[in-house]
């Protein structure tokens, strides 16, 4: 192929790039090919399967263009002050055109943010609602397939297309589908929360009001605003250390090449095959589930996750509106984690000079679609 | 000095499951190594777990009958450690909500009835199998168990003698496989025990060290393995040398003894917390109902209906009652062949010995019971007699024979014709001359003899009525004509 491959890890030989492409980061698995989720310990596994989403986008009349970089296991948004990564390889290639939209998972909200800086939308859908047979766990109480798209209505046609129930998963709400245009008919926003909290320190904050006034703008406090970035660290972070205990270097994946015993096969092959993220990942996780750290530190956070949650009242507003950018690294993390620790459905997009981050309430995507119809004029 | 010995137990019972706990593999004892195995149970990445319902069904029936308190909202969590045998590195297992709590067992053992309380019964899956090659000096994983449904019934420390020990575990592998949880076999360890023991000062209020025993594959191997260890720490309390720690201890069958299991300095920290890619399950009134209204009619139901409408003597009952494939054979058998007391008969005198001789126990013995019931209606019915009538059913039982046209192939039809069978009998009494002088002399005893003479002149197939009378006859014919 004659394009830029620097954003795949995997480009696939033959595939047409442009409409009509899909690139699927990394993590996503498709039978017969690599899956590394970014990690050495991933090199040279072979996916004995295919995700649903593949067989979704496939009998759609989508083709699969090939698998994009990430940083490993996409732990490096969690530690947002640690240095820069590179833009994940599913931005990359869906700003160049190469492909027509990309799938991800962002739990860690590190995509969205870039993908709005590079002019692009980043939607995700409510919890449970995208099968995720197929997609390497990182942290399973948010892991989500999201879409790296140009436009909101090419994303909302694919979302019809990926959304719905999978027996595979065992996870996922019932009555799950997404039907493509309801937004047209679905309710159109009246009501737009902006969280006075979350706009302190933020240069987007003329972009959110700006978008927020197109409609009946409302203030409101997000509550435990300032401890999100901690809960969503101690939260991914035990999540991670566990869906990585797997890689041990008995069964696939990486293996050291000399062990004296069991305990040293697992130690050196995790030492060698994780990188700093996943390593330091692991360690809060293990350390923030220890026993008697437990209550302190897990239980506390679930707990925090769930006054958050409950806070949030739909009744009230029909979407809430925040920036992308933060003055601080902590804040960067709040902001891009409400949809993830909610569950709620959400659509980071380019506004203004600057962007913007809808979240609707559980199953609402169609109100997402109309308000950024209504705003965008499209 | 009088001690008390106190002990729990943790009952780990194999769920009846046609799948595994989180994916569709088989979870069928026996197949070859790694033949079940898919990438879900292979801990791959990318595969979710999706619970088995069935495997929960059991656990509520396994609550039912053991009139436990079921959770309206059970859920798993994550036990995490490393070691090969767990290709996750975490068990799936349920730690802060389990299925159910508080239950209770009644048993009787030398002192009576007593009932043993339960603390909670919790889902998990099984780990797989290791498999040590010490010529190569490695080893080999067996994924074929891994995920595999399992509960594990957590008794309080209400045991005080072997014989309760056995007691509860016949007890609960009777409910057990009744209901239909589990077919709750020790060999093929789908029934595993671990015992915690401790022994005390009889009246002492304070409980001993305690330790751990594992690895018994029998109930034997259980009384065995408890005896030794309640010495043991006797033995360690009357010297006083302080060797008792707390600390799992294996069983070793051969050598009759226990070993340390050489734990690591530190106790291992699981890292439980919920597993947050499996929802929380409610459990309603109305599917426990259901599961309940469907539960198949328990051992001691069974009994009572067995003496008191069917009419059978109690010991029958017990031994028909006390294997639940036992009373499914004699169940089918009634329903071709409606003798309840002769069909009870045969199983016990019969069936029983053919399959003990065989070396099979009373669980695994299988037989065609639509077969068995021919041989049955062959005896009545006179064609055979019940000498070989017995023969018939080892072969229906060993090598699935059809009894009707078995016996007209061989020509086994009983000899009831008197007129067929007098010149046999005469040539008896000729070749036997010493032993009817004898008789004639007044011994009784000696007729059993001139009767199995005349049975193997027939091969075994005359009417034993027939032949008896007619016996008598002769031998009075020749009495009175020697007068």
């Amino acid at each position: 192929m004659d394009f830029d491959m620097e954003c795949f890890s995997t480009g696939y030989e033959g595939v047409e790039p442009g409409d009509g492409s899909v690139a699927l980061e990394d993590s996503i698995m498709h039978k017969g090919r690599s899956a590394t989720a970014g990690s050495r310990m991933l090199e040279g596994f072979i996916s004995p399967i295919s995700a649903t989403v593949i067989a979704r986008l496939e009998s759609a009349g989508y083709r699969i263009l090939g698998k994009t970089t990430m940083d490993e296991f996409g732990a490096s948004g969690l530690f947002p002050g640690a240095g820069d990564s590179p833009t994940s390889g599913s931005v990359v290639a869906v700003e160049q055109g190469l492909a027509e939209f990309a799938l991800c998972n962002d739990y860690s909200g590190s995509v969205r943010r870039s993908a709005a800086s590079h002019g692009l939308f980043y939607i995700h859908p409510t919890y449970g609602t995208v099968s995720r047979y197929g997609l390497i766990h990182c942290v399973p109480s948010m892991d989500q397939i999201g879409i790296v798209c140009r436009a909101p209505d090419g994303g909302e046609r694919v979302l019809s297309i990926i959304s719905g129930n999978d027996p595979n998963d065992g996870a996922m709400l019932p009555d799950t589908g997404f039907a493509a245009g309801e937004g047209s008919r679905g309710r159109k926003p009246a009501v737009v929360a902006v969280a006075r909290n979350a706009m302190a320190a933020s240069a987007d904050s003329p972009a959110v009001w700006d978008f927020a006034e197109r409609f009946e703008a409302v203030e409101f406090e997000l509550e435990h605003f300032s401890l999100i970035g901690a809960v969503m660290q101690a939260l991914c972070c035990a999540e991670i250390s566990s869906s990585l205990c797997r890689y041990d270097g008995v069964k696939f994946g990486h293996r050291a090449a000399d062990y004296k015993d069991m305990r040293e096969l697992y130690t050196k092959t995790r030492t060698e095959a994780f990188g700093v993220e996943a390593k330091l990942a692991a360690l809060a996780g293990a350390m923030v589930l220890a026993q008697e750290n437990y209550s302190k530190y897990y239980d506390k956070s679930m707990r925090l996750r769930r006054v958050i949650k409950e806070s949030l009242d739909f009744e009230k507003y029909d979407l809430i509106a925040l920036p992308i950018c933060s003055a601080s690294p902590e804040g960067l993390l709040a902001l891009h984690s409400l949809p993830q620790l909610c569950g709620l459905p959400s659509i980071t997009a380019p506004f203004g000079n600057g962007g913007v981050t809808l979240i609707a309430d559980a199953g609402r995507e169609d109100v997402l679609f109309a308000a950024l119809r209504e705003a965008l004029k499209l | 000095m009088n001690y008390e010995v106190v002990m729990g137990l943790e009952v780990h019972v194999e769920l009846a499951t046609e799948s595994k706990l989180f994916c569709s593999c088989s979870a069928k004892f026996g197949a070859e190594a790694n033949e079940n195995v898919c990438p879900a149970c292979a801990g791959m990445p990318g595969m979710p777990a999706v619970t088995n319902k069935k495997a929960v069904e059991l656990g509520i029936a396994a609550a039912l009958v053991t009139n436990s308190a079921i959770a309206q909202v059970m859920s798993f969590d994550k036990k995490s450690y490393f070691y090969p045998d767990l290709p996750a590195g975490y068990q799936i297992t349920q730690w802060f909500a389990p299925i159910c709590k508080d239950g209770w067992v009644e048993i009787e053992a030398g002192s009576g009835k007593k009932r043993i309380t339960l603390k909670q019964i919790h889902i998990e899956e099984d780990a797989g199998k290791l498999v040590h090659e010490p010529r190569t000096r490695s080893s080999l994983v067996d994924y074929n168990r891994t995920s595999v449904p399992l509960v594990e019934i957590v008794s309080n420390p209400d045991f005080r003698s072997a014989d309760e020990v056995v007691a509860y575990l016949e007890k609960l592998r009777s409910l057990l496989s009744f209901a239909g949880v589990s077919d709750c076999k020790m060999q093929e360890g789908s029934l595993r025990c671990d015992v915690n023991i401790s022994v005390r000062e009889e009246g002492s209020e304070v409980l001993g060290t305690r330790t751990e025993i594992k690895n018994m594959n029998s109930l034997k191997a259980i009384a065995r393995a408890i005896d030794y260890e309640s010495r043991r720490h006797i033995g360690a309390i009357e010297a006083g040398s302080g060797e008792l720690i707390q600390e799992t201890r294996r069983w070793d069958d051969d050598l009759g003894e226990t070993f340390s299991m050489r734990e690591k300095e530190t106790a291992e920290d699981y890292r439980y917390f919920p597993n947050p890619e499996l929802m929380p399950i409610r459990i309603d009134e109305q599917w426990i109902s259901s599961i309940r209204d469907s539960l198949p009619e328990p051992a001691h139901v069974k009994y009572e209906r067995m003496t008191t409408q069917l009419g059978l003597p109690e010991h029958d009952s017990k031994i028909i009652t006390g294997s639940l494939n036992l009373s499914r054979i004699y169940e089918q058998t009634l329903e071709c062949f409606n003798n309840p007391k002769e069909v009870a008969n045969w199983i016990i005198g019969e069936l029983l010995s053919i399959v003990h001789a065989a070396g099979v126990a009373d669980d695994d013995c299988a037989i065609d019971c639509a077969k068995f019931a021919g041989v049955l209606r062959l005896v009545e019915g006179k064609t055979i007699n019940r000498a070989v009538g017995k023969k018939l059913l080892a072969k229906v039982y060993s090598e699935g024979v059809d009894p009707d046209e078995y016996v007209a192939k061989h020509g086994l039809g009983m000899v009831s014709d008197a007129g067929a069978l007098e010149p046999l009998l005469r040539e008896v009494l000729e070749e036997n001359a010493k032993t009817v002088a004898e008789y004639l002399g007044g011994s009784q005893k000696v007729f059993g003899f001139l009767i199995g003479q005349a049975m193997k002149k027939t091969a075994g197939k005359a009417d034993p009525a027939v032949i008896n009378e007619l016996m008598r006859k002769l031998l009075s014919d020749i009495d009175r004509k020697s007068v």
